[in-house]
């Protein structure tokens, strides 16, 4: 299950660097399709390292236990979460 | 030292159940972390714990754990032309029983559990004074055991998880004067809070700090810490959980990242009647704390062997007299200043390094160098263990001796592979036992591996 949605670009590119930042590799073929479990190999603690790093990059808040498991399918379908929480 | 054995798995028949003979069931349930976490407060996690399919197909290493009087309960058949590839390369293979069902997302125990036609067999078994060798020892199997009839191998859960939490083995280490990177144990919001203060000095002081879930499956489970303000965010993370469910409880380590010069595994068994065998050390490789493999042997002076057998000693003590007994692999790091941090964490459960006992005691010659590694694949449909029999020629081991890859688990290629009617590409992981005569060879050979792969089973 995904969810199509037209992400906001500044948090996609947010979402980006922060994913770089915590799998320590530059990525280059990060689109809003991307999967962040079976495509990128990130494991729930990492999200809570990307999670931290969002706040700081877009200066909000967000709650680790909102999130839930469809949010976190894509890069599209974690931008629009991040959106909504803003 | 206990007396020797005629193989690994006959010394940790004697150790857990008193008889070299006595025949196992094995069970690889990997990740069992995360059973032992269910009733424990860590690091905020989210989206919840799940395994992931390619994980919960590791279950297949038990295969070549066993000997060919045991039995291995896997999730679903192996490729059939994989299990000739083994029969031709002259190892005996245990008894393969199925689950009833196999749920991508659940773990080999779970569906055991739900598995009567497999439980009647494993009935049968528990008759003939058969064993369950889990890879480690949770409620679920503890259940499987209460349903079958089979002896459990290991002590009760309670024992198995107490020994097997972050906290204990810092514990331990610093109750046995062992050297320790510097670090903090919490089992309370507040004392999170205040190690956190601490920790955030060591951060603004330019080293890195790793907080680490008690019960966090190697590699996960853990936030590295180089902004002090992580830290603060973490503890409010936290704080606020505890207001929102009224638990102050946590189960969380701090640790200052040490310099590290190489990743250590070792390993020893803990007998029953309190003995402990040393059984080897090997070089772990890593990726960013990931697990990805080992190199044997391991690089190290026979000052730190030493060291770390004498520590496997007094850790095995230690665990006996804490109610243990089974298969010990404990992580450790040389650093860059030529020290030994012999006690990282303990795990008392199967290690990935005790998979690969077997081979090595029939494929490894005085001479040969190894190295145990798993290479990603992306793939667009399942590829058959003939495919990439074929696909790698000449690179696959496939006589007694000699150089090349020996595949140790063919299950997680395919493990994540979605319906027929989703195209994606999904990733698989081919996991081998590398054997060359020289280290030359060896990085000849795993290049040219990881160049076949890469080209030859990727269809995108």
């Amino acid at each position: 299950m995904s969810v199509t949605v037209a992400a906001d670009q500044q948090v996609v590119s947010a979402i980006v660097t922060a994913l770089e930042e915590v799998l320590g590799q530059e990525l280059t073929d990060v689109t809003e399709q991307t999967r962040l479990f079976d495509d990128l190999s990130l494991d729930s603690t990492s999200v809570l390292g990307l999670l931290m790093a969002l706040e700081d990059a877009l200066d909000m808040q967000v709650d680790p236990e909102g999130l839930e498991q469809s949010h976190l399918e894509t890069v599209g379908s974690l931008a629009a979460f991040i959106a909504e929480s803003r | 030292m206990a007396p020797p054995y005629p193989s690994f798995l006959a010394g940790v028949k004697s150790a857990c159940t008193g008889s070299a003979d006595t025949p196992f069931v094995l069970l690889g349930n990997f990740e069992v972390e995360d059973e032992w976490a269910r009733d424990e407060v860590g690091l905020p996690t989210v989206g919840g714990r799940a395994s992931t399919a390619i994980v919960n197909r590791m279950d297949e290493f038990a295969v070549l754990l066993a000997g060919p009087g045991d039995h291995v309960v896997l999730k679903s058949a192996p490729d059939p032309d994989y299990l000739a590839y083994l029969t031709d390369l002259g190892i005996a293979l245990p008894t393969i029983l199925v689950t009833d069902q196999s749920d991508p997302a659940a773990t080999v125990s779970e569906d055991a559990l739900r598995s009567p036609r497999l439980q009647a067999a494993l009935r049968d078994l528990a008759g003939t004074g058969a064993h369950l060798l889990p890879h480690g020892m949770s409620t679920l199997e503890a259940r499987l055991c209460e349903a079958t009839g089979l002896a459990p191998s290991l002590p009760p859960v309670p024992v198995v998880k107490a020994v097997n939490s972050k906290v204990y083995s810092r514990r331990v280490a610093r109750d046995l004067g062992l050297p320790l990177a510097v670090g903090w144990e919490c089992e309370t919001v507040a004392e999170f809070a205040e190690a956190a203060k601490e920790a955030a000095r060591s951060v603004a002081a330019g080293r890195r700090v790793g907080v680490k879930d008690a019960y966090g499956v190697s590699g996960k489970g853990i936030v590295v810490v180089e902004d002090p303000r992580r830290l603060d965010q973490l503890v409010r993370m936290v704080t606020r959980r505890a207001e929102k469910t009224g638990d102050q409880r946590i189960a969380l380590v701090l640790e200052e990242w040490a310099d590290k010069a190489l990743d250590l595994n070792y390993h020893f068994t803990v007998g029953r009647d309190g003995s402990v065998r040393f059984d080897f050390v090997k070089e772990a490789l890593t990726e960013n704390g990931v697990h990805k493999g080992h190199r044997i042997p391991a690089r190290i002076s026979a000052a730190h062997t030493a060291q770390l057998v004498e520590t496997a000693d007094r850790l095995g003590r230690r665990l006996a007299a804490d109610g243990f007994h089974g298969i010990v692999g404990v992580d450790a790091i040389t650093t860059g200043d030529g020290g030994l941090l012999p006690v990282l964490e303990i795990n008392a459960r199967n290690n990935m390094s005790t998979y690969q006992t077997g081979l090595q005691e029939r494929f490894m010659g005085p001479g040969t160098v190894a190295l145990a590694r798993q290479y990603d694949l992306t793939l667009t449909g399942p590829v058959g263990f003939a495919d990439l029999r074929d696909q790698l020629g000449d690179l696959l081991l496939t006589t007694g001796g000699g150089s090349g890859l020996l595949v140790n688990n063919f299950a997680t290629v395919n493990a994540a592979a979605p319906g027929p009617d989703d195209p994606r590409p999904y990733a698989g992981r081919l996991y081998g036992l590398l054997l060359a005569g020289s280290e030359a060879e060896l990085a000849d050979l795993d290049h040219a591996i990881a160049r076949t792969v890469r080209k030859e089973t990727v269809n995108v």
